[in-house]
């Protein structure tokens, strides 16, 4: 017998399930997800999520990828291998500009990317909500609410009555 | 509901009308203090300027249509509005063409144009100068003459199709109007493309005619663009301080505005530096010789400031998004870019005033006064040429096939 995950509720439409995020966003919950078959604009906002942290990462990747492609040419140009070429210094920050600009690029594509995926915590081949009989509908024509019972705020009955009043449908606790 | 508030008076053009003249009169008593050399090259960089900021718009617009963009649709007719001011620019630009024509003063601004101009140390004259004859197929004053006034042609004829087919459309609702619009677009992009290119060859890069660099036209379409959306940005704000676009324009509008100005950022430091990596790395004098010139006295920390504060401050600036949509964020960094672009316009056209060691004069003189009093002039001018066409349409194109989704641009806002 596992712990119980938490409480799932069915929507039939996007303004329907728009507002119950409102509701639950007031009551104070801050452990809880929607599901929906495509994306609704605004809806982060109803859930009251704040904006994401991805582009910290993308920052901390682009200067990596800068200081990367600086380190590059003045160890290869200056410091490893001193060779004149074009009569030009063993080392300046012109010549080395390209490629620390492409390394920018490039490791800020990689931090994006990878970040997006660790915040997500993707790829994940299971989660409970799999197991709400009708789920599969998430992909095609319904909505759902999860309420994790691990929110300080959940409780069994009264996250219930919230749900209900939200207008939510087939209500169910699942298992973890 | 709340009762619907009555839109603000429209806002009076006049006031506009008297700082131009008062900027041009100003630029002009600057005759009295310094040579008619030095307020001819200012008045240059007064008209490029306003110049660079219009046809940056009119860029604009016909991106919009070809693109048939949805959210920009907010700021389009005020862009049209702006547009109104190429036939002032037109006058604006005429003293230094008459100026060309004057036996006494041709080769005052563009010195090719006089060949008895004397090159500096000594080394003979234009009319010598083997550089200047190899070019003189393309760098002659008839040629000038006729480009200048096909250029302005060109902006003023696209600028009143594009004005009158967009209010054209604000009277029937006909959908006709966007597609003959979209036609002009296709059309339009490549005549402005060449003319935006021809004319800062001719207006602004042939000051120094032995200097070669195949990315002007390119950086100088950087500073029109950047120069147009900065000015988008602050007539949004003064539009929605003002009441009229109170319910109008949301967070998204200026989230995507300012991703604009920041993505043209990049690409100005793109440009810029590639253009001046090329000449470094190459290392031939008759390219080397324009930077060479601008490392003297306090030009070199014009330079600096230039790679700085037009590329490095904004871009870090602009990376937030909070300094995208937030007014009192978004507000001085776009004043601060269209300082820069004034900036940059002066290190391209200032330093071809030489003393007779072939030296550049100081950037910190006369000459920059006269360059401020110009852009206030001829600011002046272009501000009350939007102002007086801005009463004459409604406020937003509420006929415009994509309005409606303009309204609700991801989603609408309450801030």
């Amino acid at each position: 017998m596992s712990k119980a995950y938490g409480i799932i509720a069915a929507f039939d439409d996007t303004r329907e399930i728009f507002q119950a995020c409102e509701q639950v966003r007031d009551a104070g919950y801050t452990q809880w997800d929607a599901l929906t078959p495509f994306p609704i604009h605004g809806l982060d906002r109803a859930m009251g999520l704040r904006r994401s942290k991805v582009p910290r990462l993308s920052l901390i990747g682009g200067i990596a990828g800068f200081c990367t492609g600086m380190a590059l040419i003045w160890w290869t140009g200056a410091a490893d291998f001193r060779l004149i070429v074009g009569g030009k210094p063993y080392f300046s920050p012109m010549f080395a500009f390209p490629i620390s600009y492409e390394l920018s690029i490039l490791f800020t594509a990689f931090a994006t990317i990878l970040g997006m995926f660790f915040l997500n915590r993707l790829p994940m081949h299971y989660h409970p909500v799999l197991k709400q009989p009708q789920f599969a509908r998430a992909t095609s024509d319904r909505f759902f609410i999860v309420i994790e019972a691990t929110d300080p705020k959940f409780d069994a009955a009264r996250t219930r009555a919230l749900l209900v009043q939200a207008g939510g449908k087939d209500i169910v606790e699942i298992e973890g | 509901m709340s009762a619907p508030v009555p839109p603000p008076p429209a806002p009076r053009s006049d006031q506009a009308l008297y700082v131009g003249l008062a900027g041009i009169a100003t630029t002009g008593f600057g005759l009295m203090f310094s040579p008619l050399k030095m307020v001819a090259f200012a008045w240059l960089v007064g008209v490029m300027f306003w110049t660079a900021i219009t046809i940056g718009m009119l860029l604009l617009v016909l991106i919009h249509h070809i693109f048939d963009a949805s959210w920009s649709t907010i700021i389009r007719r005020q862009y049209e509005h702006w547009l109104s001011a190429f036939k002032w620019l037109a006058l604006l630009f005429l003293p230094l063409l008459v100026l060309s024509w004057m036996p006494r003063h041709s080769g005052l601004v563009w010195s090719w144009m006089d060949p008895a101009t004397p090159l500096p140390g000594g080394h003979g004259t234009v009319g010598t100068d083997v550089l200047y004859v190899k070019k003189s197929a393309f760098l002659n004053l008839n040629l000038f003459t006729i480009a200048t006034i096909a250029f302005f042609a060109v902006w003023v004829f696209l600028s009143c199709k594009l004005r009158k087919h967009s209010f054209a459309q604000d009277a029937d609702g006909d959908a006709v109007w966007t597609l003959k619009n979209r036609w002009w677009a296709a059309a339009g992009i490549p005549l402005a493309a060449l003319s935006l290119t021809f004319a800062s060859i001719l207006w602004v890069k042939s000051l120094e005619y032995h200097w070669f660099s195949t990315m002007y036209g390119v950086w100088f379409f950087s500073n029109c663009v950047r120069g147009a959306l900065s000015m988008g940005v602050l007539m949004m704000l003064w539009l929605y301080h003002r009441g009229d676009y109170a319910g109008l324009l949301n967070r998204n509008h200026l989230h995507s505005i300012g991703q604009l100005v920041f993505a043209f950022t990049v690409f100005w430091g793109y440009v810029s530096f590639s253009q001046y990596f090329l000449i470094w790395n190459a290392n031939i004098p008759e390219e080397t010789f324009w930077y060479n010139l601008r490392e003297q006295g306090d030009w070199y920390w014009v330079g600096m400031l230039i790679l700085f504060g037009h590329f490095f401050v904004p871009f870090l600036y602009l990376l937030s998004y909070k300094h995208k949509v937030v007014h009192a964020w978004i507000r001085p960094i776009v004043i601060w870019v269209l300082a820069l672009i004034f900036v940059d316009i002066c290190y391209n056209i200032l330093p071809a005033i030489k003393d007779a060691r072939g030296d550049p004069l100081p950037f910190l003189s006369l000459t920059l006064l006269w360059s401020l009093t110009a852009v206030i002039g001829v600011g002046g001018i272009c501000v009350w040429a939007y102002l007086r066409s801005f009463p004459t349409t409604k406020l937003i194109p509420i006929r415009d096939p994509r309005i409606a989704e303009c309204l609700v641009y991801h989603e609408s806002s309450h801030e």
